[in-house]
This record gives C-alpha cells, structure tokens and sequence, in this order.
C-alpha cells in the first residue's frame, strides 16, 4: 500500500527524516511543508553568510534537485494552521486539507521578542531565517551602529557577523555574563575579553527598556535610564518552539512537543524532532528541549526511521554546543553549572589565561555529566562519549584534562568493541 | 574496502606516522619544504599513549558516521563505495561540530586555516603515508575484517 508521509519543517530534522524513510521505502508519497521561500538551508550558517565569510548559496545543505531525486512534494509558503489527529489530516492557514498515515512535526521555533515599547518599529530584527540576515544585510551600507539584545548564542553570533562587516556593535545583556545559557562565569570571562579585543562592546547587567525613534530608530535605551544610539536592533532573547497546531489535540505537549523513546508524540502516528521537540536530555534526566542542529539531525533520522516501520530507540539528547569567536573556539556539552550543596558533584578544571585555555569537566558520582573547553576542543567528541555512555572515569579520573588523554585512554571502558587496535 | 588497523604491540611510539603523514598532505610533499610553507601541514593522526602501549589515532570512516550527521555545512558525506567520508574543504565553515561530536577524537581543529584536520586514507595514492613510513610493520593497511561484536 503507498503511505502518505508529511514531514511539517524543512530544515534539519526533517531533511534527516525524509532521508530516512525513502532509504526504507522508495514508493511512499512525502510531502515536506514549510512555510519559508527557499529549500532546505542551515540557520545556522545564516551568521557565516551575514558576516560575509561565505555565499548566499553556501548555505543550502541539499542540492536544488534533491526534492525531485527523492521522489518529495515541496510546498513552500505554506503555514499548518492545525493538526487534526482524529481524522489523520492537517490543515493549512489557507484552509487546504491534507490527510497522511504518519506525520512528522519538525517546526522549529521562532524568536522571542520582549514587550518594550517600540520593538515593533522598523529596523528591529529577530536572527534566525535566512530572512532575517538578507534584510539585515541589505541595512547594513546605511548602518553604523547596532544594539544587540541579548550575550547568548543567537546575539553573540549575530554581533561576530556584523562587527566582520565593520559595523560597530554594543551587546546588551540582563545577566552578568555572556553565555549564560552555556558556560560559567570563568568560561564567559575568556570569551568576553575576546569579544571586547575585537572591538565588540559588551554591557553586562542591563536591559533595555525602550526602542527609541520616530520611524527610523535613533536609539535603544537601557533601564539605567542612559541611551545608546543606533540605527538597528537585532534581538536575541531566546526562542520559542512553534506549537499552536497542536494545541487543543490529543498531542501532549510541555515547553515543546513531548517525543518518547522512539520520537512518537501521544499520538502514535505523530512523531516530533528539533526545536518543537521535548524529548529525554541523558545529563539532566528529565525531558527538555535541545534547540541544536546535530540533535535535529540525530531526531529527525530516528523518527523517519521509526514512521516508515522500524522502531529505533532515541537514547535522549545532550545539550553540545560548539562555536569560535575570532580564533577562539568554545564547546560546551551537558550540564555546565553545579547545584550548589550536591556533594556528589566534583569539578576538574584547568585555567591558563596566559595560553587562553580553560577546560572544566563536571562529574556526578564519577560520571562524567558537563565540559566547558575554551582554546583547546580538541577531544571534546572523547567527553562527550563519555558523558552519553554514563561511564564511570575513577580508573583513568587524573588522566582527564591531561596532555596525552584521547580514545586510547578510555577504549577499554566504552560499549562498543574495539576493532582496529589488533 | 581497505582499512588501517594497527599492531600495537609492535608500535614504538616514533611518531613516523605523524611525520610522514604531514609531509604527505603538505602542498610540497617534501619535509624540509612542508616545514617552511605558510600554513603548517598538521598530522591527521596522533599517537598516543595509554596503558604503557602506543596506539595512533586517526578517523575511522566510521559506516554510521557521527561527524557526517552533525555537518552543518553538508561538506562532509559518507562514500559507502570506498568506504570513506569525503571532506568537502570548499564548503567547510569551520564550525567544528565534527571535532564535537567524533567518539574517537580522532578530527582535530586546525585554528589557523579553520578547518578540521582528518585522515582521508590518502585517498589519490595507492597505500596511505603512514603505512609506508612505520619503520616496524605496526600499521597494517588491508581488506576490512569482520570481528565478532
């Protein structure tokens, strides 16, 4: 019989879903959905394209043809305005129906935009679409200055792009540090001076209260009561997942859609990955959403998989995070910062400021459950083995942040049997 | 397809490997030469030690490749052919989700030239660098072997 499969979002977990199902079955109908203009890119590649270091075309990560190769329906320009699970259809904002057997909600999110006074005036952007970083861009000869609001990923890389584009650039953070969501303070202090030494102000404690101007923005003023002047705003204020078509149905959802072990919703033709997706985090053990590319990629691959028949088991995600701030690369997996009072926790670091690195592994009962590595990443894929597998680091625990550790260290500690050391 | 496996009980922890394998995939492909180019040819393999015993570490083309699920940039594709993942460096951004996420840490960044640092099995030549250049056979370049899981 030939299934209809929808795959609602075209970027990484539903590229990797698509991919899925037509390597088990060649003859479904797939019809991906989006509701952007272009075929599938990578957001995260929008700061690269922004910042000049790379072309507009660079950031596809499918060939034009792929849609047609793979036998898919695209709709581009198309919003699903609900699901409607007890008739197995969906329905689009412009009241087309469509029916399917399995369907995949892979919608991402959308940035969140505080309520101040003038965040709608013209000139304030979000950074996140393709969209977004052409429209900035187009700004960009007519435009000095820029507040960015918010020192977590999505502000930082938009104010790395815009300050390679020569464009003066003051960060506006609430908290009293960058990256809060990612590192500790220490970590953050390395990558702040490396901001700062690259002509990127940063204001720390202090949010903005107002968008000032008369048409044009002339100026975002901070609850401080002093102004800054500029001519754009981008907002990096965090996302949230894009949820209302599941609304009022049988689809449980929390923050994002909850996903069980083999990515299916409450509905068990419904499956969700990526950024709309709650599934189990191993380090925190609990369910939460990791807004990232490689877990998309990994979800979406495991729900494609488990639509077209198989039933693969999702082990969970880890938060990872890998980024570089002129020359200076940072990765960040599972869990970054201590409860304090949990004597269970013991933390292994290593600070030298002189050759700009800091390394800091956290372990719970020898289990290794969160690294920061500023300067030096190299391993970091060994951590985070490490950290998914659960497994007990005393035998080898002084041998961690040492110059000669890697995979030889822990081979005979991992799951999988070793078969090219003979 | 052809793998690299290693003896290690006969490898001495030289570093002819490492030596032999920059030189290899330096622009002149000549030591001194290689030693005087701009933009330093980096080792794709490292050896390293543990439990008294030497073992080199390089990428292992995994068949289920993390590193190939994890590019943002789609630069990198896994060749089931030649059993091989194929580093497109003209699209490589140098994110380094790659280096995250290697279970092996077997990809290294190269900050200089922002771009990650693999063994590609000296895929142009007949036998990889390294296996020519291990002076005691330790570096057994052969057909892939199937051992029990």
């Amino acid at each position: 019989m030939v299934k209809q499969f929808i795959i609602i979002g075209n970027s990484a977990a539903g590229i990797a879903a698509v991919e899925a199902i037509r390597k088990r079955d060649k003859a479904s109908k797939i019809t991906v959905i989006s509701d952007e203009e272009y075929s599938a890119y990578c957001r995260c590649l929008i700061t690269a394209y922004l910042s000049g270091e790379i072309k507009e075309e660079q950031v596809f990560f499918r060939p034009q043809d792929f849609y047609k190769a793979n036998n898919i329906e695209l709709l581009l320009n198309k919003k699903v305005a609900r699901v409607d699970p007890k008739k197995n259809r969906i329905v689009l904002e412009d009241k087309a129906q469509l029916g399917y057997d399995a369907l995949m909600i892979a919608t991402g999110a959308r940035p969140k935009f505080p309520e101040l006074k003038g965040i709608k005036r013209t000139g304030v952007f979000g950074f996140r679409t393709l969209k977004d970083a052409q429209n900035i861009s187009g700004l960009l000869p007519v435009t000095k200055t820029v507040c960015v609001l918010g020192g977590g990923l999505i502000g930082l890389k938009a104010a790395y792009a815009l300050k390679k584009r020569n464009i003066d650039v003051k960060v506006i953070i609430k908290s009293r540090q960058v990256l809060s969501q990612l590192l500790d303070s220490e970590a953050a202090g390395f990558v702040q001076q490396r901001l700062e030494s690259h002509g990127i102000e940063v204001l720390l404690g202090q949010d903005a209260a107002e968008i000032i101007g008369e048409g044009d923005i002339k100026a975002v003023k901070l609850d401080s009561g002093k102004a800054i002047g500029c001519s754009m705003v981008i907002v990096g204020k965090g996302v949230s997942p894009n949820i209302e078509l599941i609304k009022e149905t049988q689809v449980q959802s929390n923050e994002g859609i909850i996903a069980n072990n083999l990515l299916q919703t409450s509905v068990p033709n419904i499956f969700t990955g990526g950024d709309s997706c709650e599934s189990f985090d191993i380090t925190l053990g609990e369910h939460t959403i990791n807004a990232l590319w490689p877990v998309a990629v990994e979800q979406g691959k495991i729900a494609g998989a488990n639509m077209a028949g198989d039933s693969l088991n999702y082990e969970g995600s880890v938060g990872m995070n890998s980024v570089e701030f002129f020359g200076l690369p940072i990765v960040s997996l599972g869990i970054y910062k201590i409860k304090e009072g949990n004597a269970a926790v013991e933390e292994l670091k290593l600070n030298d400021a002189k050759r700009n690195l800091y390394k800091k592994l956290i372990l719970e009962n020898n289990i290794l459950v969160g690294a920061i590595l500023v300067g030096d990443i190299k391993n970091s894929g060994v951590f985070l083995r490490l950290i998914r597998e659960r497994v007990d680091v005393s035998p080898f625990k002084s041998e961690l942040l040492g110059e000669n550790f890697g995979y030889p260290t822990i081979k005979d500690f991992v799951k999988t049997k070793e078969r090219f050391y003979v | 397809m052809k793998q690299l496996y290693y003896d290690v009980k006969k490898c001495l922890g030289c570093k002819s490997c490492e030596i032999a394998c920059a030189v290899a995939h330096s622009l002149t492909g000549e030591l001194f030469k290689a030693l005087a180019e701009e933009k330093k040819s980096l080792p794709r393999k490292k050896v390293l030690a543990a439990g008294g015993k030497n073992y080199p570490v390089s990428c292992r083309h995994c068949e289920d490749p993390k590193c190939v699920d994890a590019c943002m940039s789609a630069c990198l594709t896994y060749d089931s052919e030649k059993g091989i993942v194929q580093h497109d460096e003209s699209r490589c951004v140098g994110c380094w989700m790659c280096v995250m996420v290697c279970p092996y840490g077997a990809i290294r960044p190269n900050l200089k030239t922002k771009i990650p640092i693999r063994c590609d099995k000296c895929k142009d030549k007949d036998e990889p660098a390294c296996v020519k250049a291990c002076p005691t056979g330790a570096i057994i370049w052969q057909e892939e072997v199937l051992v029990e899981k």
